[in-house]
């Protein structure tokens, strides 16, 4: 009875609620275009070419408001507005090459002037400098490079934070400055670090790939004992790894806890922030020679590295992250429980899967 | 330039809500060139033109000879090929020109016959305004798709019933834009201006009948000058919103609220009557329910339209987006606080002028004195020099007392010129 021509009780127009014909184009009584997108909110197919309900008249999430991007091996993310915010200056950006897996995130400073702009030109910069080959370091330098040509002085500095990951053959690069962070999400195991201070297994043909910055001052890795980073407060706090978690600059256990152990989610990364929370360095005209932290790592378990921005990571305290799904669909459970928890600022999870697990 | 007029439509607003926002206010500019080649088929709409004299009992004398002359003036400028008729009104509406029911066109033989006939008017009888409009509705019914439009002046009071009057004029509404003038200090301005608000015309006093000529050649020039007639402006809000009211609010206040035709369950049309090159300005108010911080939603889509056509001249979105942020939704945009200031000042002096007449003097005072810094405060010098002969305002104490022995021509003037707003300067915009 689907495609009878009789009008049916049940199908209506969306503005006028006159009943109309399935499969007609137009509704008879107020000629209102038929079949048109949904609204997110009130749900009526009635979203006009200007992007607004028809019926309850909201404007729908557009362009960087909400995007999802997916890579075919399994890489999924998600960046979203938020709750608060009038648009999202988040960015991100994912690539795979024949070998690599690109993600870079950026978070606009929302202080700053076109803070949107800044991370749009960042992430766009850094992930087509990495799918070229250059390094975590030089990727990072471009894209500070692109970032400040938006500035007109220094008091119109559109500025944002920046992290990269790049996945390759099980081994993890990872380059930040600001807050937004990196995190290992695996059954309780964290991924060796990549330093021959406490990497048994060297496979780092070239010492200089971004282990250690030229400038010690700009990196924590400088520190051999901070290269696994510590578990301080905040990340205690963060991800809750307790009881899984060997000790910081030892081998992880042997053998893997059983399954169905529930994610843990390990730091990767330290904010450039004050204890106030103000970051401390960020990419744009106004800070002068900013230098990227650089760490490699090496997981020697299947997980998921989780790249994202503050609009996640400040509602983790507690969270226990979703255990089984895709990437894509574990992104969009953590979206959910950040809005739900307030969604105070925009909020941007990369997923990316390693090892069996998630693959 | 096409063969239609451009018109542009131009939104003030400040868009964003605080957390418990629900009222919406905005400010339509509707900018008309009125340019209309001629050579094409769709070459301006054909002009219908009725010309009302009261030649009621209280004409004779000095007045007639005024109206008659006022009347010559406004047949002199029409231009050629109007439809045109020219009525005298009494306790019954007449045709003085031409002898049948329908409208002849205008050109110099015509124009002479009809000045000639104007000539013959003498004043004897009573004032039936509702009848004379009437003949007038069914005269112009005659040119569906003309610019219809009337003039009319009196210099009395209405002898109708209210609920007769209210009667007749319900039943022009739509027929025709009327323009009328009081001229003397025995008409009542509340009638008038129900004309107005009806008819969607302006209403005047003619406070030196010498100047009745002038009057009624302005009127007729304005009304030649239109070129587009009858169009509708469309609002549509969402479902669970409320549209509050529409309002012209410049060159006139003139309340549209009322005259609202549904379309469907969201969307009315509101008559705007004919354009010629002018600018006008409307203030909406929507009532939208609760909505979620940074979401931003379209509380109003307004669409400029003609009826028969359906064709869309400019549209434009009112919006509302919620916001935390105090410094963004407290600011109040520059137009939307101008016209509910000139609204205000509007109320005050209708409020004060009522209560003057019903001996309140205590209200009286009160709201012309407010009304006095208001004009004041918005620029309305010719206001605020006319509410001075009303009311005294000590400017050191700020004590007011209505005025003894005010002209009644005064009080008049005052009450005619309080629907007139004052424009916004274009760099006025937050002042």
């Amino acid at each position: 009875m689907d495609h009878t021509a009789a009008p049916r009780a049940d199908v209506r127009c969306p503005v006028c609620e006159a009943p109309v014909l399935t499969g007609d184009a137009f509704c008879e009584a107020c000629g209102h275009p038929l079949g048109a997108p949904s609204c997110t909110s009130c749900g009526a197919p009635a979203v006009d070419a200007d992007g607004y309900c028809e019926r309850c008249g909201l404007r729908q999430p557009t362009g960087r408001d909400h995007t999802e991007l997916a890579l075919d091996n399994g890489t999924a993310g998600v960046t979203d507005k938020g709750l608060r915010r009038s648009r999202n200056e988040d960015a991100m950006a994912l690539l795979s090459t024949d070998t690599q897996t690109i993600v870079v995130v950026c978070d606009g400073v929302g202080s700053s002037p076109r803070a949107d702009e800044a991370s749009a030109v960042a992430v766009e910069t850094a992930s087509a400098a990495l799918a070229r080959g250059l390094s975590a370091e030089e990727a990072f330098n471009l894209a500070g490079r692109a970032v400040g040509k938006l500035a007109t002085s220094v008091d119109d500095a559109p500025a944002c934070t920046y992290v990269s990951a790049v996945v390759e053959g099980g081994r993890i690069t990872l380059g930040w400055a600001g807050d937004s962070r990196a995190y290992w999400l695996s059954p309780g195991v964290r991924p060796a670090a990549k330093d021959p201070t406490v990497d048994t297994q060297p496979v780092d043909a070239d010492p200089t790939a971004g282990i250690r910055p030229a400038d010690p001052a700009a990196t924590v890795d400088a520190d051999p004992a901070a290269a696994t980073p510590p578990v301080d407060a905040d990340s205690t706090a963060a991800t809750r790894p307790v009881g899984t978690l060997p000790p910081a600059g030892t081998r992880p256990a042997e053998t893997g806890p059983p399954p169905g152990v529930r994610l843990t989610g390990i730091q990767l990364t330290e904010d450039d922030a004050a204890p106030t929370g103000e970051i401390t360095a960020w990419l744009g005209a106004d800070y002068g020679d900013v230098r990227p932290h650089v760490r490699v790592l090496e997981p020697e378990h299947p997980g998921l590295l989780l790249v994202c921005s503050d609009g996640l990571w400040r509602y983790l305290d507690g969270y226990t992250f979703p255990p089984t799904g895709s990437p894509r669909d574990m992104a969009r459970a953590m979206l959910r429980h950040a809005l739900d928890s307030g969604g105070q600022d925009n909020v941007t999870i990369v997923l990316i899967p390693l090892g069996d697990a998630h693959g | 330039m096409g063969d239609q007029p451009t018109f542009t439509l131009h939104i003030d607003q400040n868009k964003y809500l605080p957390i418990d926002g629900r009222e919406v206010h905005a400010i339509l500019t509707i900018n008309s060139t009125g340019e209309v080649t001629t050579t094409t088929a769709a070459a301006p709409a054909e002009a219908a033109e009725v010309i009302i004299i009261d030649t009621s009992g209280s004409m004779s004398g000095g007045k007639i000879r005024e109206a008659r002359q006022a009347a010559a003036t406004a047949v002199q400028t029409l231009r050629d090929g109007v439809h045109f008729a020219v009525i005298a009104g009494t306790d019954r509406a007449k045709v003085v020109y031409p002898r049948g029911p329908e409208l002849v066109r205008a050109n110099a033989a015509t124009r002479a016959e009809a000045q000639r006939a104007i000539g013959q008017l003498s004043a004897g009888g009573g004032t039936s305004i509702g009848q004379w409009l009437q003949l007038a509705a069914q005269m112009l019914s005659a040119h569906p798709n003309a610019i219809r439009h009337a003039i009319l002046m009196t210099d009395g009071q209405n002898n109708e019933r209210a609920d007769v009057f209210a009667a007749a004029l319900a039943r022009c509404e739509g027929a025709f834009v009327c323009d009328s003038l009081g001229v003397g200090d025995d008409w009542v301005p509340a009638e008038l201006r129900k004309i107005a608000e009806a008819l969607l015309g302006t209403f005047d006093f003619v406070r030196n009948q010498g100047d009745l000529a002038d009057f009624f050649r302005k009127l007729t020039q304005t009304s030649m000058s239109k070129t587009v007639a009858e169009l509708v402006m469309r609002v549509w809000v969402p479902q669970t919103a409320t549209l509050k009211w529409v309002k012209q609010v410049s060159p006139t206040l003139l309340d549209l609220t009322g005259k609202r035709t549904d379309v469907n369950p969201l969307t009315g049309d509101y008559p705007t009557g004919s354009w010629g090159t002018e600018d006008r300005e409307y203030h909406l108010c929507v009532e939208v329910p609760p909505g979620q911080i940074g979401s931003e939603i379209r509380a109003g889509w307004v669409k400029l339209l003609r009826p028969d056509t359906q064709e869309v001249f400019a549209s434009g979105n009112v919006l509302a987006q919620w916001t935390d942020d105090l410094a963004q939704s407290t600011r109040i945009n520059g137009k939307v606080a101008h016209y509910t200031g000139q609204a205000e000042l509007h109320e005050l002096i209708q409020d004060g002028l009522s209560a003057r007449a019903a001996g309140d003097v205590d209200k009286a005072t009160a709201r012309l004195a407010k009304a006095k810094q208001l004009a004041v405060d918005s620029g309305r010098e010719d206001t605020a020099r006319l509410l001075d002969k009303v009311v005294e305002v000590d400017p050191a104490s700020g004590t007011a007392r209505l005025r003894r022995n005010v002209d009644k021509a005064d009080a008049i003037e005052l009450d005619t010129g309080s629907v007139r707003t004052s424009r916004l300067r274009k760099d006025g915009e937050g002042s």
